[in-house]
């Protein structure tokens, strides 16, 4: 009986069937809007990893072809619990159409194992609730919650990366130019006509990290290897490699302008050694050295010592320095042409070596209190205003250049005044003088100027008022 | 026998009974099944609420031979299923079977926990087998053959309840309940008058053949897969040993569980179920309004569910609760 009306009979069956087939679309749209925004993140952290060369080409791939095999699984892992059964299927058409579980026997039974007049009687009362249902009204695609939540946390996570990872990457090459030429080397080398520059790069890296080569041949390789890149740039076509030989060129400005500085550093440090001492015609602890600083124009000297000064203020040291670094800075503050014209003529004169000496002791005796200090007259020309403002204050507020206020010993400014090796006695007996000394250079010393109304200093302006 | 047929006859047999019967159409269908599927019912109810009554309207409307045991603790299996007597026959004494009222097609096994357990043993014997045996002879009892016994719930003593195996042998235990005030009303108004109903006699004469094929109809019913796993789950769980017998409740309360029999009576009795309701096929429906009578005297409690007074159908209501349909 059933094969006599084949046609008309089908149709349950082919409902549930058809629902079938639907609902498991539906659970593979739901997989993936759910996988896909993690999938696609992770992949754009692995092109955001590899475009800041955190991940070689190769590590990239196998990385990108990682993510596709878990997204593949993740989906299928996901969707297989979740595909609809014909059992499940054929139940909720029962449900939606108020068939009291007709649908479910006729896909769920062995229709050769039943009664012919039975399952045609099955047949013919489950068609009457055929009607009932309509497969796109009653079972349509819903975005579940799940893919909202999949959808956002994706893109915070990949925003989060895109943040960072630059970020990061500027952080850490920064600190290691050496670090970025070497990636930029590893890149270039992927490229057969970059290899020559690669190498060369990966040389200079290498030879960054050795200590023994001066900074200034750091800096001339460099530059040698920046106008190659130059050079090379100009003949490039392929819009990637000039991008990445404008990476090279600018990390190795990078590197110039790192091995300047420290190449300024060292100079700093020779001058020091060698000749940059205190610049002043008080003898120090009665050897009478006048220092004088050498090498080195005084302009330069005179920024690094302004830089130090800044330092010092910045790490929130007092303004008034501790005397070794008094008598540096007033040292190296100086103008050489200044204090060749102006000799102390009561200090003898000694041979380099003496007043390297001599520097050193008198560095290591300052803790004592025993201050070299200038034997430069006070500054009497400049608006005398000027000279209370605080160590790096001008008319304007700061100001780039300072000064420094010292109070010489009593005996040095006995000898300032021309009266020799103190006693004890005249120790005591004098009165303490404050000598107000500064970097910054006086104008020239008008003898019959007008006598200016001295401003009362800023520091007491509001306590006199 | 064609399924029209079978819902015609099954319609005037419900019809008949409720001529008479007041009330409890519910039973009256519930017995007609367990008939048709071949099985035994144990009906419960306090005296006075129509029980035998119900069991003389139904064997009238069967058409078929009808005998009622009133069982008493002095009763004895040979009063049940016959015995040899000495007869004489033509000048020659010899032994002769005298068959006991258990040969019938309907008994009425009238508060059968009043007798002894040796009795009781010898009825249930014939309900399984359809047959007894005396003095070696083994005796085929009438078909179809149907026993409804009946037991007082609340008159205990003097009484010997059921072991467990013999309930068992029950198809169905249907709970009598007392009419509700409308149907007392019809009830009084059917008895007292002048005016009393009359049983028709629904079967021929021969309907042993007839109710034979009913009997068959009824099995040819159809039965998705995923109901009679359900069916399966639902008996599962009722033993406290079985995996989703963890339910705190079975687990508590339950002894022993039901028995393949009780699954087997789930599914005949949904078959009738469906058949009476007009349909081919079995419904998660008719398996959650089977399960009580098919289960309720398979459920075996412990004495902590007797002290909590918790009922068998409280047990198997927590199952369907929590036994899931797919």
């Amino acid at each position: 009986m059933r094969d006599s009306r084949p046609s008309s009979h089908e149709g349950p069956e082919n409902l549930v069937l058809r629902l079938v087939a639907q609902l498991s679309r539906h659970v593979l749209w739901d997989s993936l809007l759910i996988c896909v925004p993690p999938a696609a993140a992770m992949m754009y952290v692995v092109v955001v990893l590899f475009r800041f060369a955190w991940l070689t080409q190769l590590a990239a791939l196998l990385t990108a072809v990682f993510v596709l095999a878990l997204f593949a699984i993740t989906v299928f892992l996901r969707r297989h619990p979740l595909i609809p059964t014909i059992r499940g299927t054929a139940r909720l058409v029962d449900e939606r159409s108020g068939a009291r579980d007709h649908f479910l026997t006729l896909a769920t039974i062995d229709p050769a194992n039943q009664p012919a007049s039975f399952l045609m009687r099955l047949r013919q009362q489950t068609a009457v609730f055929l009607e009932r249902v309509e497969l796109k009204r009653d079972f349509p695609y819903r975005f579940k919650r799940s893919a909202y939540w999949s959808l956002a946390l994706s893109l915070a996570a990949a925003i989060l990366i895109h943040a960072l990872v630059p970020m990061a990457y500027s952080a850490r090459h920064s600190a290691n130019p050496q670090e970025r030429l070497r990636d930029i080397a590893q890149k270039m080398a992927a490229k057969p006509h970059l290899r020559p520059i690669a190498k060369e790069l990966e040389a200079l890296a290498t030879k960054l990290d050795d200590p023994k080569i001066s900074p200034d041949e750091k800096r001339s390789l460099a530059q040698k290897i920046e106008q190659k890149i130059e050079e090379q740039s100009k003949k490039e076509e392929q819009k990637d490699d000039r991008n990445m030989l404008g990476d090279a060129s600018s990390a190795l400005s990078g590197v110039e302008k790192q091995q300047q500085l420290s190449s300024g550093q060292d100079q700093q440090k020779q001058q020091q050694k060698g000749g940059g001492g205190i610049q002043s015609n008080v003898p120090q602890d009665g050897q009478g050295e006048n220092k004088q600083s050498q090498g080195g124009s005084g302009e330069s000297k005179g920024e690094s010592s302004a830089q130090l000064g800044q330092e010092k203020m910045d790490q929130g040291k007092s303004a008034q320095p501790n005397p070794k670094e008094q008598g540096q800075d007033k040292n190296q503050g100086g103008d050489a042409k200044n204090n060749q014209n102006q000799p102390d003529p009561n200090q003898p004169s000694k041979d380099p070596s003496k007043e390297k000496t001599g520097k050193t002791e008198g560095g290591s005796k300052d803790g004592a209190g025993k201050q070299q200090a200038s034997a430069e007259p006070p500054p009497q020309g400049g608006p005398p205003a000027d000279r209370f403002y605080k160590s790096g204050e001008g008319k304007e507020g700061l100001g780039p250049k300072g000064y420094v206020t010292v109070q010489l010993p009593e005996d040095i400014v006995a000898d300032t005044k021309g009266e020799g090796r103190p006693t004890k006695e005249s120790k005591n007996n004098r009165a303490r003088t404050q000598i107000p000394v500064s970097n910054v250079p006086l104008p020239a010393h008008v003898p019959n100027a007008p006598t200016e109304k001295q401003q009362v200093p800023i520091e007491y302006r509001g306590i006199l008022r | 026998m064609s399924l029209e047929q079978f819902q015609q006859t099954f319609k005037r047999l419900e019809a008949e009974v409720q001529k008479v019967i007041v009330g409890h159409d519910d039973v009256i269908r519930k017995i007609l099944i367990a008939f048709f599927a071949g099985g035994h019912v144990l009906l419960e109810g306090v005296p006075g609420l129509g029980k035998t009554l119900l069991v003389k309207s139904l064997s009238q409307a069967f058409g078929m031979s009808f005998k009622r045991i009133q069982f008493t603790p002095d009763l004895m299996p040979s009063d049940i299923v016959g015995t040899e007597v000495l007869s004489e026959n033509s000048g020659r004494r010899e032994f002769q079977f005298k068959r006991g009222p258990i040969f019938a097609h309907v008994v009425l096994a009238d508060e059968i926990n009043r007798a002894t357990p040796k009795t009781q043993s010898a009825v249930l014997e014939a309900m399984e087998e359809k047959q007894v045996t005396v003095f070696g002879e083994s005796h085929i009892l009438e078909s179809p053959f149907i026993v409804l016994a009946t037991q007082n719930p609340i008159e205990l003593e003097g009484t010997y309840p059921l072991p467990e195996a013999q309930l068992d042998r029950f198809f169905f235990k249907l709970l009598v309940a007392p009419p509700a005030p409308a149907e007392l009303k019809e009830i009084l108004k059917r008895t007292t008058g002048t005016v009393t109903g009359e049983v028709s006699k629904v079967l021929p004469e021969d309907s042993g053949q007839l109710v034979g094929e009913m009997q068959k109809l009824l099995r040819q019913v159809m039965i998705a897969p995923p109901i009679e796993d359900y069916v399966v789950r639902l008996v599962h769980a009722t033993q406290s040993d079985g995996a989703n017998g963890g339910r705190s409740s079975v687990k508590q309360y339950v002894r022993f569980g039901a028995s393949p029999r009780g699954a087997q009576a789930i599914i005949l009795g949904a078959k009738g179920n469906a058949l009476a309701e007009n349909r081919v096929h079995v419904s998660y429906e008719d398996v959650e309004r089977i399960v009580y009578p098919a289960l309720r005297h398979r459920i075996i409690l412990n004495f902590q569910a007797e002290a909590e007074n918790i009922t068998t159908d409280q047990v198997i209501g927590e199952v369907l609760k929590h036994v899931p349909k797919n």
